[in-house]
């Protein structure tokens, strides 16, 4: 495609992941507060707080390295996005496959890594800590799934897989040929978003919520705006491998959707996992979920 | 029904010459006002009055306000319940912390003149001497009811951009660092450096500078530096059991 | 129960033997004895080593400034005949100096201190007499009767000036503020 398509894509791509990942953070704190038996936040909620985090008078910044920090976090989300193909936008997805889209997955959590290092507060250090402890647990299924996607499609290029499952119909999407690999997928991003149970990194009661503790105005906001890529590309990520993705945003919206619903309504009636309990769950139930689904797909 | 009017006179002129300035101020100060996080970290009793408020009764939420963990990332210090001279210090710490605009929400009578503790030799009568106060709530303490009402009038407050004691603390910093020297002694220094902000920031003003200031800059000591790196310290750190 | 009373009441006559010992029933689980102050240690160690009262529940102490002394009242109680009883003696105000029991109970330790930081009085052979609660305050200690809270408060703070209508109609009729 041409460089002015190209360039639109890539300018377009992250701005419609930061509008959607508003609405399902919107989604998400008020799902909580229903089930909760509140009201929830009205509906410009999740903008009215990044503007207010953007819009602090006075901001305090820990020194250079912080603000690298927080530029790799956004930059390696946006990153993200111009790789992860929706309809109507393909961007950069043609030219770097899902090997690239999962190492570039890591890069925003090494950022902040870098970031609360800076911080020199404990609580950030231990947070950090537990954050890239439980990133070591969710890998592992999350490789599996990914290995075990490209092996069933025979090719780890997102716009042809997503091209496999439209032209077979609902029979081939890759929750009705590989159940059991949907399960762990499932399983593995509810532990990617970091939702309780597994949300032992940012517990705000016991480490006064980690690798934040000194991010305030502008970095705050920065990280709201992550959170609002984040569930995108988790959204859109396992609707592209195992619901089909979209022919248009009509059909994609309810997908991406209805798949980030489930973790929000089953998060709030658990507890918090310890960081090695947490470790050690993953790697026990959703790894031998996606191991049992390889076996499956491979024989 | 009057409320007394306590608030700090603003300087006017905010704003440079052009008319667009003031529509960037007046959406930054119409989410803000929309968007407010509470510092979770309740000073007295009064703080029992805080649950309610944000659970499913009398939900918070819908009005834009949460709470949050640290000084850094909240904008309202909720000054719940009577003030001793040893939690002052630790406010007056916090509220350094925070990033402007900062608001100090005085919430039970304790703050206002005293209350039920008025004759104690260890409790701070009058809050706003130390800390510029936006708004007090009295009550002792106030049902949850109260402190949303009062909460939704410094929402008005900050939406009319009248909301502004937090730089009259930079505008005036000899003046309460004067009556906190009176209270802690002359060796009392924080870490966060207010002339420096207010240097940066455009916020100085005639009460900045003075003898107050002129006392803390003999006996300000810098911060000292962990001599090894804080992923290796043993001591402070709690005992991560499991990890 | 009954039982219990029988054995902690049967203590009153054990006590009213000994000289120096005045013994005051204050209801079926309360006793009040008043010794001397040098006889204190010995009382306490009967107590706890012969009569079963094992647990400190408190040391107070009392400011009787007319009389020049303090009172220091130590309660012990019996887990067995679920009985309190409450030593009392008086120490001159002059030196306010008095000996720990720390050997005898841990936990005096704790009300030592507390009392120290509190009236002034020292307890010699306590582990730790530092500040802990009021660790600004560089002033007399504050719950003796000398000491004028009213006085210094009105010294070193400022009130918040609050003079609505209301009140100035009151104070107009002749009434007001009750200090």
């Amino acid at each position: 495609m041409d460089w002015q398509a190209l360039l639109l894509d890539i300018v377009l791509m992250p701005l419609v992941a930061f509008l959607v990942g508003l609405l399902m953070v919107l989604m998400m704190r008020r799902v909580r507060a229903r089930l909760e038996r509140r009201i929830g936040p009205p509906f410009f909620q999740p903008l009215y707080d990044i503007v207010k985090l953007y819009g602090k008078d006075i901001q305090v910044s820990h020194g250079f390295i912080h603000d690298l920090g927080i530029i790799m976090v956004v930059g390696g989300y946006i990153t993200v996005e111009m790789f992860l193909p929706v309809p109507g936008l393909v961007g950069l997805a043609e030219k770097g496959d899902l090997i690239a889209l999962a190492y570039l997955m890591m890069v925003p959590m090494l950022g902040m890594a870098l970031g609360v290092g800076q911080c020199a507060n404990p609580n950030g250090s231990i947070g950090i800590s537990r954050a890239l402890t439980a990133m070591l647990g969710y890998d592992i299924p999350f490789v599996l799934v990914i290995v075990a996607v490209a092996a069933m499609y025979g090719t780890t290029s997102l716009p042809e897989i997503i091209a496999i499952q439209q032209q077979g119909g609902m029979a081939t999407w890759g929750i009705a040929t590989m159940p059991v690999m949907a399960l762990a997928g499932l399983i593995t991003t509810h532990v990617m978003l970091a939702k309780e149970p597994f949300e032992t990194y940012i517990a705000p009661a016991e480490i006064a919520t980690g690798p934040m503790v000194e991010m305030g105005g502008k970095f705050m906001g920065g990280l709201f705006v992550v959170q609002a890529f984040q569930v995108y590309t988790a959204g859109v990520l396992y609707a592209t491998l195992f619901l089909g993705g979209g022919e248009n945003w009509l059909v994609f919206l309810p997908k991406i959707f209805a798949v980030v619903f489930i973790p929000f309504a089953i998060t709030i009636v658990f507890p918090r996992y310890k960081a090695g309990e947490g470790l050690l769950w993953v790697w026990k139930w959703p790894t031998g979920i996606a191991l049992l689904g390889l076996a499956l797909i491979l024989m | 029904m009057g409320n007394k009017d306590i608030s700090i006179p603003v300087a006017a002129g905010r704003g440079g010459g052009s008319p667009y300035a003031g529509v960037f101020d007046r959406l930054v100060d119409f989410c803000r006002a929309r968007s407010l996080f509470l510092l979770h970290y309740c000073t007295g009793c009064g703080a029992i009055e805080l649950p309610p408020a944000m659970t499913s009764r009398y939900d918070m939420e819908r009005l834009g306000i949460q709470p949050m963990a640290t000084p850094r990332q909240a904008d309202i210090l909720l000054v719940t319940g009577y003030v001793a001279t040893k939690t002052l210090k630790r406010i007056i710490l916090t509220y350094e912390q925070m990033s402007a605009p900062r608001y100090v929400i005085g919430i039970c009578s304790c703050t206002v003149n005293g209350g039920m503790y008025w004759q104690s030799y260890a409790t701070v009568k009058k809050l706003n001497e130390y800390l510029p106060v936006d708004m007090y709530i009295a009550g002792c303490m106030p049902r949850p009811e109260a402190v949303i009402r009062g909460l939704q009038q410094l929402m008005d407050k900050i939406e009319a951009g009248r909301a502004d004691a937090w730089r009259d603390y930079y505008r005036r910093y000899d003046h309460y660092l004067g009556k906190q020297q009176a209270l802690f002694g002359e060796h009392w220094q924080t870490p966060s450096d207010i002339i420096g902000e207010a240097r940066q920031y455009d916020l100085l003003g005639p009460d900045s500078l003075g003898e107050h200031t002129t006392l803390l800059e003999q006996y300000q000591q810098p911060l000292e530096m962990p001599s090894t790196p804080v992923f290796g310290r043993e001591r402070d750190v709690p005992e991560d059991e499991g990890a | 129960m009954d039982k219990r009373r029988e054995l902690a009441s049967w203590l009153d006559k054990v006590l009213e033997d000994f000289q120096g010992v005045q013994v005051r029933r204050k209801g079926h689980a309360r006793l009040r004895v008043d010794v001397d102050a040098d006889a204190l240690p010995a009382l306490l160690e009967l107590l706890q080593g012969r009569a079963g009262y094992v647990h400190l529940s408190a040391i107070s102490c009392v400011d009787w400034i007319d009389e020049e002394e303090f009172e220091l009242v130590y309660h012990v109680w019996s887990y067995e005949t679920h009985s309190l009883v409450s030593a009392h003696i008086r120490i001159p105000r002059e030196p306010g100096v008095y000996l720990s029991i720390y050997d005898l109970y841990s936990p005096a330790a704790f009300f030592e201190r507390d009392i120290y930081e509190m009236f002034g009085v020292y307890f010699e052979g306590s582990p730790r007499m530092e500040k802990f609660i009021l660790t600004e305050w560089d002033g007399p200690p504050p719950m003796r009767k000398e000491f004028d809270t009213k006085q210094y408060v009105h010294d070193t703070f400022d009130w918040q000036e609050y003079d609505p209508d209301w009140l100035q109609a009151i104070r107009a009729k002749g009434g007001g503020v009750v200090e």
